[in-house]
């Protein structure tokens, strides 16, 4: 047989879904990091001139604390699907995925609360308007997320359960992923440094 | 069917399919659409490539004209507040010609042409994303159409003079429309970055692939982590603004709103516009002399490096005090060794020529002229950038912020228009004709470098820092000379357009006679 009727081999480079969402991730990140250094310096400046940034006690800790745990937790159940997805485990992939959206939901569920619980007004200040900003801009970013994990669902359910489909759940793992990291910056320089 | 396979794949697609073994190429079945139908539906990324090309030039050819219009303005032929009809007007119009040059002129036509030219250089079948491709296009064009309206309308990126009646609600769309077109750039940036990075052929090493996809590479990495700040940044002012009175970041009785934005047109982010230029320079030079560089991985080093000196969402003077950044090291780092890479360039380019065929005929090859017009324009903006920094020459704040974005301009626009002579099958299905292309490079030379150099005396010769330089504060003859510079940018845009269209008139006809 001549070499030159061998196959081609496969290419062994990363997935063009998942470098792209890797690469959209990354910018969706950026946004995020421009606006946590603008809260962060107001802050800085306000404090620098003696001025209070939030009322004492007007922002708890306590859901704030719960939101990363369901989010640390959504991190395990991703994975669980890219796991499902790999192995073309269809019952689990369903199951992690739907569990994800779960706790996504109640995500974006706890902060309709935090913000309810604080009263803070969009024009109340600088601090009410960065606070808006900056978890409102995450608040966005963690429905986007949620969406491809629908899409993910979505395709499954319509097609084969396969290694293209690994790819589809990698790729809105990776976002997810950064929505996290992205929560816990929110977390830290927020609710917990205030 | 993949996310990243094309639907439908036109039939220059297929053909321009690098080879058997590109590892997404693609083998659908070909469709074809009626013509007036391609730009809404196409899943060709030449076609989107050609798209950007045509609306960027239409809008660099009204934004040039603003720009003369800006420059006559300075000259003490007329109040430069009543020739726009008020402080305010001028000012939407000084904001919008520098935004529309950077966003809706250089950059998607150096993204257009990477749309065009990468996935064949690199021996993919198509663009990563195809559809995502086409919608970033759709999306910048909506978005372009938002702000240019919504200036006219009254909007801008905030005021000198105060607001009145619905003009918060205009500057609202302003900012919209802006997000808009950034959000599409940064879609196509993703596109153009992992076709390079998954779509290449196989065996072709990310140091081995060619010069311009490098260059669009670095370009999409330093777009991703550059753009997005100006997003965050327009999310800060909306939530203030929204079409109401603001009470901090998107005041509009002053220029709050520019102060935090104009950190994108000047040092070091104006330099987003200019990696793809190094890119297309050097592979233009090449072609022209028929020379390869005997080390590619130095020219992979000088880009990333320049790409490097190119991030700039830190460079933000609003939130910081001027003063502070400004007179910091790094920004002076950054402003002095951006000339570092230049000069590296234009070393390998004159390698290029001695191991290529260095006859006078080629020397004089538009592509040669183009590219060396390029770096020349790049290399004196760079230059001005450097001197900007040094803080005895005390020019920051002054017109010599404008030269330096004025040279990287002209140099995008042309290497743009040099592109077309490299890659004229990619990009226009005909040639550009010697005469028209070197005429075409000169006068764009000619007028960019009569604006840094104005601009740039503007900056030594004023006492006070004047935020829309209304004069040269020199001479009369020095804003005549500045008026002529424009001049020659818009006569040089209107010769590309007429050049591209006689090319595509010529293939055309000769393919009609041909069939």
């Amino acid at each position: 047989m001549r070499t030159t009727a061998l196959p081609v081999p496969e290419a062994t480079r990363p997935r063009t879904v998942v470098v792209g969402a890797l690469l959209g991730a990354a910018a969706a990140f950026i946004v995020f990091a421009g606006l946590v250094s603008v809260y962060v310096q107001q802050r800085q400046a306000a404090r620098a001139a003696g001025t209070e940034w939030f009322p004492e006690g007007s922002v708890e800790l306590g859901p704030a604390g719960m939101m990363m745990m369901t989010l640390a937790l959504s991190m395990v159940t991703v994975q669980w699907a890219v796991q499902a997805a790999r192995t073309e485990d269809r019952p689990h992939g369903f199951i992690a995925l739907g569990v994800t959206l779960l706790f996504g939901a109640s995500v974006v569920n706890q902060f309709w609360f935090v913000y309810a619980d604080t009263g803070f007004a969009i024009d109340g200040g600088r601090a009410e308007l960065l606070f808006y900003a900056v978890t409102g801009s995450f608040v966005a970013m963690l429905i986007i997320g949620m969406a491809m994990m629908v899409v993910a669902t979505v395709r499954s359910l319509m097609g084969p359960f396969g290694r293209e489909l690994a790819h589809g759940v990698q790729a809105a793992a990776a976002y997810w992923h950064m929505c996290v990291l992205s929560y816990f910056i929110v977390w830290y320089v927020v609710f917990i440094t205030k | 069917m993949t996310l990243t396979e094309p639907a439908i794949a036109d039939s220059e697609a297929s053909l321009a399919a690098g080879g058997a073994d590109a590892p997404s190429a693609s083998t659908q079945p070909v469709a074809t659409h009626p013509v007036l139908a391609q730009p809404f539906v196409t899943s060709d990324a030449t076609t989107v490539g050609r798209l950007f090309v045509v609306a960027s030039l239409l809008l660099a050819l009204g934004t040039s004209v603003i720009g003369a219009l800006l420059s006559f303005g300075r000259t003490e032929a007329v109040d430069p507040a009543d020739m726009f009809g008020g402080l305010n007007a001028y000012f939407r119009m000084w904001t919008l010609y520098r935004v529309s040059f950077m966003l809706l002129v250089v950059l998607p036509l150096l993204l257009g042409v990477a749309m065009a030219v990468v996935p064949s250089q690199v021996g993919a079948g198509n663009l990563a994303f195809p559809r995502a491709a086409l919608a970033s296009f759709w999306t910048w064009k909506i978005g372009a159409l938002i702000v240019v309206v919504s200036v006219f309308a009254g909007g801008g990126w905030g005021a000198v003079d105060g607001v009145t009646g619905n003009e918060n609600d205009a500057i609202a769309l302003t900012l919209l429309g802006t997000a808009m077109v950034i959000v599409a750039l940064l879609v196509g940036a993703v596109c153009v970055a992992t076709t390079v990075i998954s779509l290449r052929q196989t065996g072709m090493s990310l140091l081995n692939v060619p010069p311009f996809a490098w260059s669009m590479l670095v370009s999409a990495a330093v777009w991703l982590f550059t753009l997005p700040v100006a997003i965050a940044n327009i999310v800060v002012i909306y939530a203030d603004l929204r079409g109401r009175p603001a009470i901090a970041f998107g005041r509009a009785e002053g220029p709050d709103i520019w102060q935090q934005l104009d950190w994108l047109v000047e040092q070091p982010a104006v330099y987003l516009m200019a990696v793809p230029v190094l890119g297309i320079v050097f592979e233009s030079v090449g072609a022209a002399v028929g020379g390869r560089t005997s080390r590619p991985e130095i020219f992979a080093v000088v880009v990333g490096l320049f790409g490097l000196l190119a991030v700039g969402g830190w460079a933000q003077d609003y939130f910081t005090a001027p003063q502070d950044l400004r007179d910091g090291l790094v920004y002076v780092a950054f402003g002095l060794a951006a000339v570092l890479p230049i000069v590296a360039l234009a070393g390998g380019a004159g390698e290029l020529v001695l191991r290529g065929t260095a006859t006078p005929e080629r020397l004089l090859d538009a592509r040669t002229v183009g590219a060396g017009s390029a770096l020349k324009l790049l290399g004196a903006a760079a230059l001005v950038g450097a001197l900007r920094v040094v803080e005895p020459f005390d020019l920051l704040e002054t017109a010599a912020t404008w030269a330096v974005f004025h040279g990287v301009v002209v140099a995008g626009l042309v290497a743009g228009v040099t592109a077309h002579l490299t890659w004229p099958d990619r990009l226009l299905t005909g040639s550009i004709s010697q005469i028209l292309g070197r005429g075409t490079v000169v006068l764009l030379m000619v007028g960019g470098g009569l604006l840094v150099v104005t601009d740039l005396i503007s900056g030594f010769a004023s006492d006070d820092q004047d935020l829309m330089a209304l004069a040269l504060d020199v001479n009369v003859t020095f804003n005549v000379i500045n008026l002529i510079g424009s001049v020659l940018v818009v006569a040089g845009l209107a010769a590309a357009l007429a050049a591209m269209a006689t090319a595509r008139r010529t293939a055309t006809v000769t393919g009609r006679r041909a069939s």
